[in-house]
């Protein structure tokens, strides 16, 4: 058998592109590394493969704790993290969702083409630049008073719509069209309320960017047709989270498991990964304000891509719906969801690794993404009309220089991965080193000069720490989600502006 | 005595050390503040507040987790920190302020939240040091 060796932590080779760290000791499942050779050897350059056998210490862990072709070293779970647990006697850990909750991406097609675009770049950059709130302290689309607070938290996307914000065709196009039915906003604090309500609508900073992008490639004909999406096409890329709202929802929560199940807590080997058990209040009420919270970031998102649909109306001199600029799909990579999935099981109905398991059941299980993207397939009675023979669509962000995927939900994807795939590129070089490799103005005109990418940002040293180089091959993280089958590729785009906090 | 930004593949962590508990709480938030600007502007007005928690870790926590709720609330970018640390009962309590540089006043990007991820506190033979990442 073949294997590989980071530390104390042996890999076995599964077959091509998996890997597991068998289950041992503490652990309550083997885990399993979905990469390339390639991939592999950036994973266990840090604590991804820690915090990946970590997670399997979780209460309820079904099957294996899985990482992403994109994975790296986050806290506690690591990022590229799918860990599902049972709902009955498992558990819902904020850990392993995130600070950001929904932090996701959007994409929205236009009818323009790159021609069409080609001259305005310099303008539009500006004026895009001008009406997104972006950076620290950059204020919202829309200044909420506790009421809009509420109504947001309770009702997301649909707010929007009654705002004037949103149409019931954006509606139709995000997951869960943009609503968590389970949110109870009487669970965030009002701290979280406070942060929340001048970044309405704010892309915030760090790897957070809107992006004019323009297709450049189509690997599936019929796909990309049902996706509305072909060559040399014009789209925007929106990606941002649930800003202060959501990571204060995070803190306060980690927080209280911290002080009323300190128990289960001294079980686990990190305080991150910090969990509350199934069916307790808490578990209720975590999971009850993390959907408002997930409802909050849909609305941020939206308000930005209307905001960009009145840039784009002001550049081009025309309607924004004459531009067709539609809503492809929004998709959520920081998150945990009540899904069922069927699981093997032994005699006496436990879930166990599928060698083991004397017969099948549908299971309703948390699962838990942490930078990794939901990638139903077809069939999954999830998925809105437009897409429920298809797959979903699943937007994989690369850097400001390397450009993006749209896949669609890969048929292998809920016997692999729960329904998932990777988020985007993820991280090689940490901050710090970037800021010591890269300097802001030099990124940019470099960019500019050399690939036509015009990019704007409030901090120069996000640029820097976001540059190309700090990142892996995207296209080698999507030629494994393809290959594997969890994430089929559908198109590529390449950037056009972006502007980043 | 002071602090130093660490590297970490996503985020950003800050090791600092202090003679007291107090002076190494307000070198941890110095780095904070350096890790959202890299040149603070002396401009603002001082603004304190109380944290308590039921640990030294905790408090720590706590007292950052207070100063990221400030910058967003107040719209303001704490910099220059102080603080005192001590023991009240079953508690530990900080007492702290620092100036709010404006945000027009500064280049700032966000840091989300503070993290227990490796977190360290520990004391030493000259007094305290901290190790803390933070999400960004």
């Amino acid at each position: 058998m073949e294997t590989r060796e980071f530390g104390d932590i042996e890999l076995r080779r599964v077959r091509e592109h998996v890997w597991e760290i068998p289950q041992e000791g503490e652990m309550n499942a083997p885990a399993r590394v979905l990469a390339s050779e390639a991939l592999l050897d950036h994973i266990g350059d840090d604590k991804t493969l820690e915090q990946l056998r970590n997670a399997t210490h979780l209460p309820g862990i079904t099957k294996h704790a899985i990482c992403m072709p994109d994975g790296h070293q986050g806290y506690g779970f690591p990022v590229g993290g799918v860990g599902a647990t049972d709902t009955t006697d498992g558990c819902i850990s904020p850990g392993a969702v995130g600070y950001d909750i929904n932090c996701g991406v959007r994409m929205m097609t236009t009818n323009l083409t790159y021609e069409d675009l080609q001259g305005h770049e310099e303008e539009l950059v500006d004026a895009l630049f001008e009406a997104v709130p972006s950076g620290l302290g950059g204020g919202g689309v829309v200044k909420g008073d506790a009421e809009t607070i509420e109504d947001i938290l309770a009702r997301g996307m649909q707010w929007a719509v009654d705002a004037g914000y949103a149409t019931d065709d954006d509606l139709a196009h995000c997951e869960d069209e943009g609503f968590r039915d389970d949110a109870r906003p009487e669970f965030v604090s009002q701290k979280a309320k406070d942060r929340g309500r001048n970044q309405i609508g704010s892309l915030g900073s760090g790897n957070h960017f809107l992006e004019v992008q323009r297709v450049t490639d189509v690997y599936r004909e019929d796909v990309a047709e049902s996706f509305g999406l072909e060559a040399d096409q014009i789209v925007v890329l929106i990606h941002c989270g649930s800003r202060g709202l959501g990571h204060q929802t995070c803190t306060d929560y980690l927080r209280r498991i911290e002080k009323e199940h300190k128990d289960l807590l001294d079980d686990l080997p990190d305080k991150e990964l910090a969990a509350a058990p199934a069916g307790s209040e808490l578990a209720e009420e975590y999971y009850g304000a993390m959907c408002a919270a997930i409802n909050f970031a849909w609305v941020n998102r939206q308000l930005i891509m209307h905001r960009t649909r009145e840039v784009f109306a002001d550049v081009f001199d025309r309607d924004w719906r004459d531009m067709e600029m539609r809503l492809l799909y929004d998709v959520a990579h920081n998150i945990a969801k009540k899904e069922v999935h069927e699981v093997g099981v032994d005699p006496e109905g436990r879930p166990v690794r599928d060698g083991d398991a004397v017969e099948r059941e549908e299971r309703e299980l948390y699962v838990h993404r942490k930078g990794a993207t939901r990638a139903f397939p077809a069939g999954r009675p999830e998925l809105p009309p437009a897409y429920a023979d298809v797959g979903q669509p699943v937007i994989i962000p690369g850097s400001m220089g390397a450009g993006s995927y749209v896949l669609r939900g890969g048929d292998q994807s809920l016997d692999l991965t729960f329904g998932s795939t990777a988020h985007g590129a993820g991280r090689l070089m940490s901050r710090t080193k970037a800021k010591q490799e890269y300097w802001g103005e030099t990124v940019q005109d470099e960019l500019r000069e050399q690939e036509k990418i015009y990019v704007k940002a409030q901090s120069g040293a996000t640029v820097a720490e976001e540059a190309p180089g700090v990142y892996k091959d995207v296209d080698e993280v999507v030629r494994v989600s393809d290959e594997l089958g969890i994430g089929d590729k559908v198109a590529r785009t390449f950037p056009v502006c972006n502007i980043k906090g | 005595m002071g602090f130093t930004l660490r590297d970490h593949t996503a985020d950003v962590a800050v090791e600092a050390d202090g003679e007291s508990l107090g002076a190494v709480f307000a070198a941890v938030a110095d780095g904070l503040t350096a890790a959202m600007c890299d040149d603070p502007a002396e401009t603002g007005d001082r603004f304190s507040f109380a944290v308590r928690a039921e640990s030294r870790e905790a408090l720590l926590f706590d007292y950052l987790d207070q100063l990221i709720y400030e910058r967003d609330v107040r719209g303001v970018l704490p910099a220059a920190h102080e603080a005192t640390v001590r023991r009240e009962g079953d508690e530990w309590v900080v007492e702290a302020s620092a100036r709010g540089v404006p945000f027009a006043d500064v280049d700032a990007r966000d840091v989300k939240a503070v993290t227990y991820s490796e977190m360290r506190l520990a004391e030493t033979d000259a007094g305290w040091e901290a190790y803390v990442v933070f999400d960004v």
